[in-house]
């Protein structure tokens, strides 16, 4: 362990452990803190047992706390093991060797409605060392745990300001539900992860990561797509510290921006595109719809500017964010408070985020044996959006008219950036308040109760206004206007019993029985305006609009609610055989009226082999402990009120007026073309349940040479069945579709962590932790074929669905679910290079158009000469085969280096819009310059998706390099100072062609902006 | 030390004991509709309602009229229209998919009003008028499904579950029948003489129970497919069809009757006419199609926008939208064969050129083939018009009488219809069956283009004989059309083998 690092964090880890009693007369006890190796020790913990008063060793290892003869005094220190003295009255100067402890066998890990010894699990839980990630700013946290834990698999495709994360846990397993990981913060359930950012990165203790069944089955109808437990700092006893921590990001373009650079090109390009598809070229000095193309003459003259869209419209983004923290206990009551400021620049100008955040923890010890104990934070947000701003636009076009007015290319030109900077507005606020108390009795020794009450309130408006220089629709119209409003109310109530006892010494038995009754109600109010006289206010006041071009939406009112009971029971025979069972039965007002209640139980046993007698002859191994788990875990997936019939609503005309007419049948979407024909829906299943998975887990966790290497591997069957889907009706029925439970998905997988202390010596330290995962999605059944409306591959007969969002380009969309597949899987056509001059394509299209030379030689799979859609293959898998991270940490004395390594392999990528990037088109076949890479350049050619549009998305990533230097100051006013500075993104390994490779979790690229590489610096004074 | 723990745990587990019934809000269910009065109406007119979706709206002309002799497509419509002109509806045709699900629309909606109605706590004069239209709507959309699709799923209750969703095939083509005559003798039972723009009354149910019986009469007469072994007495459903369509005809002259103005009938400003006892409501003051209607669009000739004057005999100028797709093209022959030169039907209704503001045909003209004026709103707000199909009228019903008592009864009635056209009365004298032809005859000249033809040539066993594209079919082939495949296959009770083209 980096003992340096470890320093800094010191006083946020340590446990508080004090018992009340009485003091007598009290004498000063001095002494030094020695390391093994004789150094004195800074910042070791020093308490007397039981009485909260405490000193922390100076620079020098010194320490003096007011203690009773015969009173215990107590030295903490992280990564050394505690140590205890009597303290017998004398003036002597104590002195005191700490022993350092490899691996905290002994931590203890917060599990669901617990905590457990870190030895004792029985499942699989991956803790995540907070150290690594303290000086990495990310709007939420969930971002930081990329790589960080085995099976845990995060996605920070956006860079949008305070764009949140794609987060799964041993991949996916839904299709209509969420496949989110649920976040509890304090055992208060936050719903899904990826946008947690309401809690302060820098306030939180530890994150653990519940993944198998065992461990996350004790949340029921929630924990199918695992849990991830985040725990906020608490103050140590008898100490006071004021911490301001203040970090600054410079973020920089890892990649050039894919546009045209030199205008010259683009016309040559243009031109050729449209004479290829048989239409006049556009660069001849004509006017075309008000606009004027200048001839390649002109453009050779110079006359014609080349504007630097690029500059105009990006930024050097940078992102700050401060935090002043105060945490301070005694022997009854410890507070804990955080202020942060967090701001984040988009690379657009304008685009911003900016948050700040409050929270304060506070307990008290009313009772010996009664603590009340609140956590508040406050959360207020703003986003200012002003994405899209259109860096790519035409380099001839010049940025002003002579007069000195915005020159735009013609009457339908919304393009222009700096129009758009002034005239547009799109601003978001959020408020959120999260409150809860608890009570925590111990009513006999070994018997513990705790209550919890948690409140949640989140509101947000959205204010947007489109002036009518921004669009089609605002100019027809005369400007529009919306104010969007939501909120979300949510709470929670929390009881449950703990109880612990050992019997003859080996059997011991812990049980815990609770029980819980989550409220939520969410609502929206969506009003839209059009037709203002002017654009001066905006949408100030709505009022000064058109009355009848106004809209009002208040759909979005769900109400659910969920009853619950759960129990663990843990059993261990001498230490070795450990046993841990737990249930929960989830009653749910999304249920149907039928299905009400859902049980959840799983098992698991383990040993500790290392334990054994016979072991004892190989005492170099630390640990050799083997786990399997089963169990059964939920998905709620349902929006509520879809067991209800839902009626439907229109307008009819009687007696000369609209009626509010209501019946049976209500309009779930639009089908067909130009969404002219209603899909019926509104028919309730009383039958409906919630998505059910069982979990297999065989794990083995090994540790050798005093800890200094670990090795944890996981094996995982991980099915999921029940799945929520949509199945057709007869016609008769008036209905098109009902929801069911049909299907099933699985994933098997294969993680591992491999960590090590590789040096350890009094001024060097090197350790290093490698993390192994590999996931295997395989869509087992989506349901009875026609009843779904499942369509078949007419070559290899396998039944499939269309999946994810359409691609413009390709007028379809590309991704499917196929029976016996991965999920997501890219389907479309295989394409082998060009079709080169004289060659023959090895088909014929009736049009006369794709079989040309310089267009894509498509294959035809069916050997019929044509290229029809019986052609169609699977061309990709957007699934990993494995990803991995390595994270290297190097210290001497006070400084330390870390570098951490991240990387996807055996992924396919759809890049959307290959073809249409100038990178590309520069490089066209033409019958001078062939090539078998490239196609020829077509304006109007319809692009089928083939895997000409797949590419490899391996990637190895250097993300992170820290380099820290850590001041231990040791006064009283000043304990440390620590400074930092990081690298994020420094380089990426890629065969990929576009910005970056990390995509969200479909493989569809969609271009966006180059990835960027943030330079960060930070400061860290404790006072 | 136990007493204490369970002691707490019955503590925990008492907290919060709370309710898992999920209430709706912000939306109406089964739970918290059919309450009222109001409700009661309201949940009718969304029955109604079932007929404006646009596609069950356009199929009035996609299976009534494209598929027979009187009108044809554009060549460049896309979709499956040509399938419904050229015989080669399968069932996967789209059109005759949508046209049959929101017959089934109509249905449960007219279900649930039955259902939710007949058994509430509503003021009797409601309830009776409320299920009374219900039951009408109900034998509406069914009697459209069996001569479209004839034996077909039955489904009498509303259906709220995923067991009720395969509903039973009908054991024969009576059963259907007799479904839609006891829902129409139910809506006579219970319903007034009321003319009511937009919905129907008693008049509308015995209109539209001699329509039926008239069908089964004739369809039984003429030995058509899927009737010739019915077990039932066409002289004997000819009397009944003769008996509801003289109350319609004769019995309420302050209410309905026959309007002697032949253009006053398609007056956009005239729902309210003598003749129509059930027409679409539609107004062009909605904000989606269903609420108005684009039917104009279907037959004007495109002017690129620039709104059309069509010109009458009389010189007078009507406006028309400028924007008109031209789908719904009129078959020259028929217009020229089959309508006298003189007959208004044909000089007042149809036409072949436009004209400007002045009364100048546009030239050159955008007009791809005759089209109808039966469908016009001078007013039109865009792509919105108030224009309405015309669902049930007073002549088609005297035509009914006519064709089901003979000559002796129907002679005046024809030759009226006649009078108005401006053309002679039929030759005297004819016998039962020429005169039952004639009449037959002039419901192609009267009805053209309401969504009757299809239907009088199935009943008449005349469908391959008359049209073209059907020539090389049986009328056996012909005499309907395969039940959706979506139908065949998920609903257990459909068999795979229905007649497939």
């Amino acid at each position: 362990m980096n003992r340096i690092i470890l320093r800094a964090l010191l006083p946020l880890i340590l446990m508080a452990n004090a018992q009340l009693s009485l003091q007598g007369q009290t004498h000063l006890a001095k002494g030094t803190v020695l390391d093994t190796d004789g150094s004195p020790m800074i910042g070791v913990a020093v308490s007397v047992v039981g009485t909260g008063v405490g000193d922390v060793t100076d620079i020098d290892g010194h320490f003096s706390v007011k203690a009773a003869p015969g009173a215990t005094i107590r030295f903490e220190f992280l990564g050394y093991e505690n140590s205890e003295v009597k303290y017998n009255g004398a003036d002597t100067d104590l002195t005191i060797q700490m022993n350092p402890s490899f691996e905290t066998l002994a931590d203890v890990v917060v599990v669901g409605y617990g905590a457990v010894k870190k030895s004792d699990l029985t499942g699989s839980v991956a803790s995540v060392k907070m150290d690594a990630l303290a000086d990495i700013t990310a709007p939420s946290v969930d971002g930081l745990l990329q790589g960080r834990a085995a099976g845990l698999q995060v996605i920070n495709s956006s860079q949008d300001p305070g764009a949140g994360s794609t987060i799964r846990i041993r991949g996916n397993s839904s299709i209509n539900g969420s496949n989110s990981p649920l976040v509890v913060v304090n055992g208060f359930p936050l719903g899904d992860a990826g946008a947690l950012t309401q809690i302060n990165t820098a306030d939180i203790a530890s994150i653990e990561v519940l993944k198998d069944a065992s461990a996350s089955a004790i949340y029921g109808s929630r924990g199918a797509n695992g849990v991830i437990l985040v725990t906020t700092k608490q103050a140590d006893e008898g100490r006071t510290n004021v911490i301001v921590k203040h970090q600054t990001i410079i973020s920089q373009l890892s990649d050039p921006i894919d546009i045209w650079y030199d205008p010259m090109l683009m016309a040559q390009v243009t031109n050729e595109e449209m004479v290829n598809a048989g239409l006049n070229p556009l660069y001849i000095g004509q006017s075309i719809g008000g606009i004027y193309y200048p001839s390649l003459q002109e453009i050779q003259s110079g006359a014609w500017s080349n504007t630097d869209w690029a500059k105009l419209c990006l930024r050097t983004p940078i992102t700050n964010s401060t935090t002043v923290s105060l945490n301070s206990a005694t022997s009854r009551s410890s507070l804990n408070a955080n202020l942060n400021y967090y701001n984040d620049q988009g690379i657009y100008k304008k685009d911003e985020y900016g948050r700040f955040n409050a929270n304060i923890g506070y307990s008290y010890k009313i009772l010996k044996n009664l603590t009340l104990s609140t956590y508040n934070v406050f959360s207020i947000s703003d986003r200012n959006v002003m994405n899209g701003l259109e860096y790519g636009r035409n380099p001839l076009w010049p940025v002003y008219n002579e007069d000195g007015s915005y020159y735009l290319a013609g009457p339908t030109d919304f393009g222009h950036p700096l129009v758009r900077l002034r005239d547009f507005k799109d601003h978001i606020k959020v408020r959120e308040i999260l409150a809860s108390a608890s009570l925590d009795w111990e009513i006999i020794k070994g018997l513990k109760l705790h209550t919890q009450f948690d409140y949640r309130y989140k509101t947000s408006v959205e204010d947007l206004y489109e002036a009518r220089t921004i669009s089609q629709d605002a100019h027809d119209n005369n400007g529009i206007a919306k104010i969007n409003n939501s909120e979300y109310n949510e709470l929670l109530s929390e009881t449950y019993l703990t109880w612990n006892q050992t019997f003859a010494k080996i059997h011991n038995i812990s049980l815990m029985a609770g029980h819980s009754y989550t409220w939520n109600l969410s609502r929206g109010l969506y009003t839209t305006a059009r037709g203002f006289v002017n654009d001066i206010l905006g949408n100030e006041n709505m009022n000064a609009s058109d009355p009848a071009l106004r809209q009002i939406y208040n759909d979005g009112y769900a109400e659910s609610k969920l009853l619950s009971f759960y129990g663990r029971a843990n059993y261990s025979l001498m230490d070795r055989y450990l046993l841990t069972f737990t249930m929960r039965a989830d009653g749910s007002t999304k249920f149907g009226k039928n299905n009400k209640w859902g049980y959840f139980p799983s098992g698991a046993i383990s040993w500790k082999m290392h334990k054994e007698d016979w072991m004892r002859a190989a005492p170099w191994i630390s640990e050799w402990k083997w786990r399997v788990s089963y169990g059964i875990s939920g998905n709620q997936g349902i929006n509520p009120y879809q067991t209800l019939d839902r009626y439907g609503m229109e307008k009819f005309w009687y007696n000369n007026n609209w009626t509010t007419v209501i019946g049976p049948g209500f309009e779930e979407g639009r089908t067909g073309a130009n969404d002219r024909y209603f899909v019926w829906g509104g028919i309730m299943n009383p039958d409906l349940k919630w998505e059910t998975t069982a979990q297999t887990d065989a794990g083995l966790d090994l540790a050798f040479l005093d800890s200094r290497l670990r090795l944890t591997a996981d094996f995982y069957y991980k099915e999921t069945y029940n799945l929520l889907r949509e199945k057709y009706l007869p016609l008769s029925s008036s209905y098109d579709k009902i929801w069911v439970n049909d299907g099933r998905v699985l994933n098997t997988g294969f993680e591992l962590t491999l960590g090590g202390d590789i040096i350890s010596t009094r001024d060097w330290h090197f350790s290093a932790e490698l993390i192994w995962s590999m996931n295997r999605n395989k869509v087992m059944n989506l349901g009875d074929a026609i009843s779904s409306g499942l369509s078949q591959d007419e070559l290899n007969g396998f039944y499939y669905e269309v999946t994810g969002p359409a691609i413009a380009m390709f007028n379809q969309n590309a991704s499917i679910l196929a029976e016996g597949k991965p999920m997501n899987i890219f389907y479309g056509y295989q394409v082998n290079g060009i079709i080169q001059e004289d060659e023959n394509p090895g088909f014929i299209d009736p049009a006369g158009l794709l079989d040309r030379p310089g267009e894509l030689k498509y294959v035809d799979q069916d050997g019929d000469y044509a290229i029809t859609s019986r052609d169609r293959v699977i061309i990709g898998d957007p699934n990993p085969d494995f990803t991995a991270s390595l994270n290297l940490r190097v210290s001497w004395k006070q400084l330390s280096l870390s570098v951490f390594l991240f990387g996807v392999y055996g992924n396919d990528v759809l890049y959307n819009g290959y073809t249409y990037s100038p990178r590309v088109k520069a490089k066209r076949w033409t019958p001078d310059t062939p090539s078998n890479l490239f196609p020829s350049l077509n304006s109007i050619r319809q692009d089928h998706l083939s895997d000409y549009f797949i590419q490899d998305g391996s990637f190895l990533r250097i993300q992170n390099v820290n380099l820290a230097y850590d001041w231990q100051i040791g006064k009283k006013w000043l304990k440390s100072i620590r400074f930092f500075a990081a690298i994020d993104n420094l380089y990426t390994f890629t065969r990929f062609d576009g910005y970056d490779p990390e995509v969200g979790l479909d493989g569809i690229y969609w271009g966006g902006y180059p990835k960027f590489r943030k330079y960060s610096f930070g400061i860290d004074i404790q006072f | 030390m136990k007493q204490q723990i369970y002691l707490l745990l019955l503590t925990g587990v008492l907290l919060n004991a709370c309710s898992l019934d999920e209430k709706p809000y912000g939306f109406y269910s089964g739970d918290n509709f059919y309450q009222s009065d109001e409700d009661a109406e309201s949940g009718l007119m969304y029955a109604y309602n079932a007929l404006n979706y646009l596609e069950y709206l356009r199929g009035i002309w996609y299976v009534g009229d494209i598929p027979t002799d009187n009108m044809y497509p554009k060549s460049d419509e896309p979709g499956d229209i040509h399938m419904l002109e050229n015989w080669t509806v399968t069932s996967n045709t789209e059109l005759t998919h949508y046209y049959y699900k929101y017959c089934y629309i109509g249905i449960n909606r007219a279900n649930a009003v039955i259902k939710k109605i007949s058994g509430g706590n509503f003021t009797p004069a409601v309830r009776n008028r409320v299920v009374g239209e219900a039951h009408f709507l109900r034998a509406w959309n069914y009697f459209n499904l069996v001569r479209t699709f004839g034996i077909c799923p039955i489904t009498t209750e509303p259906i709220s579950s995923l067991e009720q969703t395969t509903a039973p095939l009908a054991g024969s083509i009576l059963q259907i029948y007799e479904l839609i005559i006891n829902d129409c003798l139910k809506a006579e039972e219970l319903l007034q003489v009321k003319r009511d723009f937009g919905r129907t009354d008693k008049v509308a149910a015995e209109a539209l129970l001699a329509k039926v019986y008239l069908h089964l009469a004739s369809s039984k007469h003429y030995q058509a497919p899927g009737y010739k072994n019915l077990p039932i007495d066409a002289e004997e459903y000819y009397a009944k069809a003769a008996l509801y369509a003289r109350k319609v005809v004769n019995d309420y002259p302050d209410v309905y009757g026959f309007d002697n103005n032949l253009r006053h009938i398609y007056d956009v400003y005239a729902p309210d006419g003598p003749e129509h006892i059930f027409i679409m409501a539609t107004d062009r003051s909605g904000t989606h199609e269903g609420m108005y209607t684009k039917i104009p669009l279907q037959f004007l000739p495109n002017n690129s926008s620039v709104p059309i004057f069509i010109k009458y005999p009389d010189g007078s100028l009507q406006q028309g939208n400028g924007n008109g797709w031209g789908v719904f093209l009129i078959n020259d022959d028929f217009v020229e064969g089959a309508y006298l030169a003189t007959d208004k039907r044909r000089t007042e209704l149809l036409h072949r050129s436009i004209f400007d503001q002045n009364g100048n045909e546009i030239l050159p003209s955008p007009v791809r083939g005759y089209f109808t004026s039966k469908y016009v709103d001078p007013d039109f707000i865009g792509e919105r018009t108030s224009a309405r199909p015309y669902l049930i009228r007073w002549s088609d019903i005297a035509l009914v009488l006519a064709e089901a008592a003979g000559p002796t009864e129907g002679y005046p009635l024809v030759n009226r219809i006649r009078g108005r056209a401006g053309i002679g009365d039929l030759t005297p004298g004819m016998d039962l069956e020429t005169f039952r032809t004639a009449v037959i005859n002039e419901r192609k000249l009267e009805l053209a283009f309401e969504g009757n033809r299809l239907f009088d040539l199935r009943r008449t066993a005349k469908v391959t004989s008359t049209v073209q594209e059907a020539s090389r079919l049986s009328e056996e082939d012909a005499a309907f059309y395969p039940i959706p495949q979506r139908e065949v296959d998920l609903n257990p009770n459909v068999p795979n083998s229905q007649n497939n083209f």
